[in-house]
């Protein structure tokens, strides 16, 4: 296929102007011409169709500065009104693991932490990470790579079970309208368990293109809980996991607040056994546009998946999701099954769902399903007949509704954070 | 207590209540019979609040407060309680949660502050054993998954917590098995008081064996056509309702 020539964008200049004053190396400027070649991406592209980047990204915002006192001050009063109560906290200012915000991981055994930025090439996370770099192409995943200069690196040791959950906590400084990039890895050895809290809150202004990165070594498990709230005028969050045989990884994310957010999942499990839950609830208002795109690739014998994403749609708010599970011909007994729920609370609400399965080996289970429709007036009148008054009725079934896709989690603390998060959405009443 | 004067109801335009009259006192328990068809589901839900029905004239007071003017939450804090001939299933809502937020929303409405999650748990739990329902279903979901009978012993259970002044069984006996019956009827005669009210709608003389009445009424094409004892049931179950379409009509 040929690419038709386009005109480049405001942003686009901005970007090449930002990346041309940073002076990168070689990696990351092999990154930006990948990027400069396919530019920000339109709704031609598929894989992009239902939300409008290219439309939406007027300019690119300056690259976000090194934090300076007011940035730290700011970022301290987030991270203590944000962050989760006993969590081994890490704290991302602008992209950048900021020690001085973060808790000292010395107590616990089989832990490390580390910042990207210290990271020399030859390190064999930084080997890691650059491998399973490779496996997802986008061109929001190569600007990240162009313009991320750290992140956190949290390595669990093979065996390692790590009792306290552990939260990354994505904050902005005082200044807003910049361009934010980290790059994480989470790596789990064999056999490793955890518990990873990720808490978002980079919505004073810019733009966000964030990538986490997870390997799951043999047997590994990894409870993962998404909260992202108030996110930045436009917001891309990559995430590529690959599992090893018998891995286990369950993730859940609830999202909202979210003026335009992308969130972009590439899972690969390439050894046998592997089992991936990953589910998600969006509470989108006003013009909230979020958009959920996954593939999912069993590339190896009996691995089992499900991903069940519902959404909650008041006002104008528009959601999306996009799942696609590839099943090669080796990858006999997958079984693999995804299902997008949407709930419209107003008739100017939209809700965009395209499922995919690409399927080449016979022996497989794979479904998938998607269903729309509004509030059951029957049930809110029932519980209203009982003198519970209509929003708290609409409350009710909304909650039961979202709820139900944090169940996938085995950590029960995971699983009240997101709960409580929820309730307290609920009950500020933009959503009944 | 309850008092209906010429009600007037449609529904998509088509005049399903036609001018009725009722009245329904403090500790009586008055009986609704009639044909399918005749308006009696109707006339429960139009006391219950649902707004898909239009009431074009007409009043329904409870102790002399205009009801129709109140949303369905308001009117069940004033007292009234609807028995659903087909209670609703809510997949994901707990039982004991939809039951609290049932209760402290009354409460609340009255004035009369939450109460406690021990007191709470208590009253339900003596609730449910008079009704022959097991700590397992209280952990599922609201009627999900139940039987017929399960979802009827239910609604009991939910009459018996919130109390109402007035309470209306839409043909609770549909769907009950005869021990069913038997459970749910104890249930309701259970509550039976000076101070409340109730009315029983159904189709069979058979269910006000169990619940005794003091008034039997007959509906038909939307409104009261024949009114009396407890014999009338008797009657209506020899003779069908045959008679009472052409009166109606």
């Amino acid at each position: 296929m040929t690419i038709a020539a386009k005109i480049q964008t405001e942003a686009e200049d901005g970007f090449a102007r930002s990346f041309a004053q940073a002076g990168f190396g070689a990696t990351q400027r092999a990154a930006f011409e990948r990027f400069a070649r396919a530019g920000l991406p339109t709704r031609r592209l598929e894989s992009w169709h239902y939300s409008d980047l290219r439309g939406k990204l007027r300019a690119a915002p300056p690259l976000a500065a090194t934090p300076g006192p007011d940035d730290l001050l700011f970022a301290r009063a987030e991270r203590d009104l944000r962050a989760a109560p006993e969590t081994l906290k890490l704290v991302l200012l602008d992209g950048v693991f900021c020690a001085d915000l973060s808790d000292q991981s010395g107590a616990l055994s089989g832990l490390r932490i580390r910042a990207l930025a210290s990271l020399p090439s030859a390190d064999p996370a930084a080997i890691l990470l650059a491998e399973l770099a490779a496996l997802a192409e986008d061109p929001l995943l190569d600007l990240n790579a162009a313009f991320a200069r750290d992140g956190v690196v949290i390595e669990i040791a093979e065996g390692a079970q790590i009792a306290q959950p552990i939260e990354i906590l994505a904050l902005c400084g005082a200044t807003g309208a910049q361009s934010r990039f980290s790059r994480n890895l989470v790596c789990l050895g064999a056999g490793a368990k955890a518990s990873l809290l990720e808490t978002r809150a980079e919505g004073v202004g810019g733009f966000g293109d964030s990538a986490l990165f997870l390997a799951l070594g043999l047997g590994a498990e990894l409870d993962y809980a998404c909260r992202s709230e108030g996110g930045a005028p436009v917001d891309v969050q990559n995430i590529v996991a690959r599992l090893d045989e018998q891995a286990q990884l369950r993730a859940a994310a609830l999202v909202t607040d979210a003026p335009f957010l992308r969130r972009q999942w590439s899972i690969l499990c390439r050894g046998e056994n592997a089992e991936v839950q990953l589910s998600g609830a969006a509470l989108l208002s006003q013009q909230n546009h979020a958009d959920t795109t996954l593939t999912m690739t069993h590339d190896a014998p009996s691995c089992v998946s499900r991903e069940t994403f519902k959404y909650v749609l008041a006002d104008q708010a528009n959601g999306v999701f996009q799942g696609r599970i590839v099943v090669p011909p080796h990858a006999q007994k997958t079984d693999g099954k995804m299902m997008c729920r949407g709930l419209l609370l107003s008739d100017d609400a939209s809700m965009s769902v395209k499922p995919e399965l690409e399927i080449f080996a016979d022996d497989v289970a794979c479904g998938h399903g998607a269903a729309c429709a509004k509030l059951d007036a029957a049930q809110i009148f029932y519980m209203e007949s009982r003198g519970v008054p209509k929003p708290q009725a609409q409350a009710i079934l909304i909650e039961a509704f979202a709820s139900e896709t944090f169940d996938i989690l085995h950590d029960d603390f995971l699983r009240e954070i997101l709960q409580a998060d929820l309730a307290r959405i609920l009950a500020t009443g933009v959503f009944a | 207590m309850l008092d209906i004067q010429n009600l007037h109801v449609r529904i998509a335009g088509k005049t399903i209540i036609d001018g009725l009259n009722l009245k329904v006192d403090a500790g009586q328990v008055a009986a609704i019979m009639g044909p399918n068809g005749s308006g009696k589901s109707t006339l429960s839900y139009v006391i219950a609040g649902r707004a898909d029905y239009e009431v074009t004239e007409g009043s329904i007071k409870l102790d002399g407060v205009d009801l129709l003017d109140k949303t369905p939450a308001e009117r069940a804090a004033l007292g009234i309680f609807l028995s659903f001939q087909y209670p609703l299933e809510i997949p994901g809502v707990a039982t004991m949660t939809f039951l609290k937020a049932a209760l402290n929303a009354q409460r609340r409405a009255r004035d009369e502050g939450e109460m406690s999650t021990p007191d709470f748990m208590k009253k339900v739990r003596a609730a449910a054993a008079r009704l022959n329902i097991s700590q397992d279903m209280l952990k599922r979901a609201v009627n999900l998954g139940f039987s017929g009978g399960e979802k009827k012993r239910m609604e009991i259970l939910q009459m018996a917590l919130l109390e109402p002044r007035f309470a209306i069984l839409d043909e609770m006996d549909s769907g009950l098995d005869i021990d069913a019956l038997r459970v749910c009827s104890e249930g309701v005669n259970a509550l039976r008081s000076p101070e409340r009210g109730l009315l029983v709608i159904t189709h069979y003389q058979r269910l006000l064996d169990y619940i005794a009445p003091d008034v039997v009424h007959v509906m038909s094409a939307g409104k009261i056509v024949r009114s009396g004892g407890p014999e009338l049931a008797l009657e209506l179950e020899k003779s069908g309702y045959a008679d009472y379409a052409s009166e109606a009509a």
